[in-house]
């Protein structure tokens, strides 16, 4: 009924080709991706005014993110008061604070439990490129190693202020966004790398290791049916 | 009460559920994992190190002089603190003076600090409490007003720098006096109103009142300190009991726990040291000498003399302890930190067990623990 | 490594009140220099058990509360360093275990007794201190890593520790300095 369509953009290039074959389109989808023109402005126009945030906080920056929920800077003028505890009814991870190796797993699950379409803000030096503790052994360096990031907020810690320009830029964007490009995943909505909780060590090196391991296994026994 | 509690026959399933690193109200990015048996906690394991930046390592790593600015990081609540424990034990061990001035104005900030670290936690406990929003305004808007008087004197809002080995850095104007002089007449009308709210209120009196009860000798063997301990009616305090600056000078009692050191005693014992903080900074207003500021020139290669020194101060959440060596270099050979929140926490779980899952949050709201000061 | 620790003068030093009390108990303790007119010994990994018994419980010094156990990573040996307060009086002792480092790699860890049995503030700080500097403290209830990861290779304090170089933290540690 529904034969899997391939995503083209406007000139004509398949948008994703890994994922071309996995994402099949309805009728609907059809239609909105035609009236997408006429319907993304008025979409985003509703969604960057309710960007509702992650309460994610590790550490001093998550101070300054508590202070611009407050009475004295107040991001509700923005529409960005409603704090949510929980990743599936946000739109947005600040990350506030220092990523070490073993918070970083738990960051990335929460960033997949995200709804699309999400938004990250690198909050403070340390989410940027881990700041004051950048060469400390335990520590990440920068969040864009785990997840990908929309807007970057230096500081240590940065203003309130400055978290309210982040926001403003953050919804300036949201405004430029296609909705139907965004709806068939043609953005960059999957973790960088994946990280192990137990050794705090990227998963792709343990594979590697793993792999090699198993592979001089195999030569051994190779080596020996052959002798 | 744990008995009461589970005197049903109603034996369920034990069901473990997993609790944070992203929590709203674990302050931070504490895991605990518990057991449960229906409502009731039968076992806690609380996993830390999510924030573990290597404090200790960045200390024997960097020269002494860039450390001093990482350390307000330790405990970014009360950063004065911090700066003051190390500066003390790098005094100890390098025999410098302190100029009285720069004495008194360390008294001086680290109290507001008291009182802005004490604010925050009044917000937050409320909110784990369960008053999301609402009455945590209340608290952030006495704390804007120290952190703007922060800002003044030593440009940063949080991470203040300001207390260094030797004195203090920068001088105040005579009109910042003034302003810290109006936070201090109108604050405590402020506390009053936080009382209206929260003292007296049935709400906050069923969930803290004989719950997460902290008996003496319990705190005694984990090593507890500060208001968690003074809410038991244990009376330490270290700006009583060893002296450190120029607190023998002032003039101020310890406010203690009136019944048996739960929840509740806790709170007001906080409450209570905001209004002695208040005094105290009043105090140190009408005290404060002329003078010197600095008694050892900050430069990018400051050393201190070989030597040990500990150094331990109250800060807003207990007993905080530097431990320095130096072998005269730049750098320290080792710096390792008690941190009062790391003792503080490793009593949890003995708090918690045999409470119902409700009491969680208001029980390790009551401790008040920050985490960057458990993990380092 | 380059860096040298604090040099000590050996100088006899009497026999201090603490020192005293333990040498009538029959355990037998070092005197070392005074930081801040606080009393250091130092005692052998043996009699540590005992000695902190003694310590905690003799009505004569009530040292009851432990401030923090720490570790020092020395060229030759590693220190487990005790700091002692009292909760009722103005009493104070630091007590120094040392541990001879004969050529030990980082992963190696030297052993010693804990005390986390009888003194349950030590528990953490133990964990806390095999984690970073790598002092085995046997007989410790759950002697498991605490602020890192639980498969963490190393211990992170130790003088000749190596760092891990990866994706996620790939900066020469010294860039800079
Ligand atoms: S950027 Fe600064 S304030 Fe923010 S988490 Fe890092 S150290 Fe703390």
């Amino acid at each position: 009924m529904n034969e899997p369509l391939k995503i083209l953009n406007q000139s004509n290039e398949l948008v994703s080709p890994e994922l071309s074959d996995t994402v099949t389109l309805t009728t609907l989808d059809k239609a909105i991706d035609m009236l997408s023109t006429i319907v993304s402005p008025i979409a985003n126009l509703a969604r960057s005014n309710s960007v509702w945030p992650l309460t994610f906080g590790t550490s001093c920056c998550a101070i300054e993110m508590m202070c611009v929920g407050m009475s004295a800077f107040d991001i509700s003028r923005f529409g960005s008061e409603v704090f949510r505890a929980t990743p599936r009814q946000a739109d947005l991870i600040l990350t506030a604070g220092t990523i070490t190796r073993k918070m970083a797993s738990a960051l990335i699950t929460l960033y997949e439990q995200l709804p699309e379409p999400k938004y990250v803000i690198a909050m403070g030096a340390c989410t940027i490129t881990g700041g004051m503790f950048n060469d400390s052994y335990s520590v990440v360096q920068g969040v864009d190693r785990l997840i990908p990031v929309d807007v970057y907020l230096p500081g240590c810690p940065p203003r309130p202020e400055a978290i309210l320009d982040a926001l403003l830029k953050l919804q300036q964007k949201i405004r430029t966004e296609n909705y139907a490009k965004r709806r068939l995943k043609g953005y960059d909505q999957r973790p960088v790398r994946y990280v192990d909780y137990d050794s705090g060590r990227p998963m792709e090196d343990l594979l590697a290791m793993a792999m090699e391991e198993t592979k001089e296994v195999l030569t051994k026994q190779d080596n020996d049916n052959t002798k | 009460m744990a008995t009461e509690l589970t005197t049903t026959n109603l034996k369920t399933d034990e069901m473990i559920i997993n609790m944070g690193p992203q929590h709203p109200a674990t302050h931070g990015v504490l895991r605990l994992i518990l057991k449960l048996d229906g409502e009731i906690v039968r076992h806690v394991e609380p996993v830390i190190g999510h924030l573990h930046r290597a404090q200790e390592w960045q200390g024997q790593n960097r020269t002494l002089f860039q450390y001093q600015a990482l350390i307000d990081r330790v405990d970014y609540l009360s950063g004065m603190f911090t700066s003051l424990a190390f500066a003390h034990a790098c005094e100890q061990i390098d025999g410098c003076e302190v100029p009285p001035r720069a004495q008194y104005l360390r008294a001086l900030v680290c109290e507001m600090n008291r009182i802005s670290s004490h604010l925050l936690w009044l917000g937050t406990f409320l909110i784990d409490l369960g008053a999301l929003f609402g009455f945590p305004f209340y608290p952030f808007r006495e704390r804007e007003k120290l952190l703007d008087l922060f800002e003044e004197i030593a440009g940063q809002r949080m991470m203040f720098n300001y207390i260094r080995i030797g004195g203090v850095i920068r001088d105040p104007k005579p009109t910042w006096f003034e302003k810290v002089r109006k936070f201090t007449q109108e604050f405590p009308d402020r506390i009053d109103e936080y009382e209206a709210i929260v003292t007296q209120n049935p709400i906050v009196l069923k969930r803290t009142k004989d719950v997460g009860i902290l008996d003496k000798q319990v705190a005694f063997d984990y090593g507890v300190s500060g208001p968690s301990l003074r809410g038991s009616g244990v009376n330490y305090d270290l700006r009583k009991v060893r002296p450190y600056g120029i607190y023998p000078d002032l003039n101020f009692d310890v406010p203690l726990g009136q019944n048996k050191g739960d929840t509740w005693d806790r709170y007001m014992c906080r409450i209570l040291e905001m209004r002695q903080s208040n005094e105290l900074i009043k105090q140190c207003l009408d005290k404060m000498p002329e003078g010197e500021i600095l008694g050892k020139k900050q430069i990018a290669g400051l050393r201190i003399k070989a030597g040990e020194g500990f150094s331990a101060i109250e800060s807003p959440r207990g007993v905080l302890g530097c431990y320095v060596i130096s072998n005269g270099s730049d750098k320290a050979y080792r710096i390792k930190w008690r941190n009062p929140s790391f003792c503080n926490l490793a009593v949890l779980p003995s708090l918690l067990i045999g409470r119902p899952i409700s009491d969680i949050m208001a029980i390790f709201g009551s401790i008040d623990v920050i985490l960057p000061d458990v993990d380092r | 490594m380059t860096e040298k620790p604090a040099e000590k003068t050996e100088v006899k030093l009497e026999i201090g009140r603490f020192g005293k009390f333990l040498q009538d108990n029959g355990i037998k303790s070092k005197r070392q220099s005074d930081s801040n007119n606080v009393e250091t010994i130092v005692i052998d990994a043996k009699d540590l058990e005992p000695a902190m018994r003694l310590l905690k419980t003799s009505s004569e010094t009530t040292l009851n509360f432990l401030l923090c156990v720490s570790g020092v990573d020395y060229a030759d040996k590693i220190d487990s360093v005790y700091h002692l307060w009292s909760y009722e009086h103005n009493d104070a002792l630091v007590i120094k275990v040392e541990l001879p480092k004969n050529n030990m790699t980082n992963t190696q860890t030297p052993c010693m007794s804990s005390i986390s049995n009888f003194w349950p503030a030590a528990n953490w700080h133990e964990r806390e201190t095999y984690d970073l500097v790598g002092i085995r403290y046997l007989k410790h209830p759950y002697l498991r890593r605490i602020l890192n990861p639980w498969d963490w290779e190393g211990h992170p304090l130790r003088r000749d520790y190596k760092q891990l170089i990866d994706a996620l933290n790939d900066k020469n540690p010294h860039s800079f300095r």
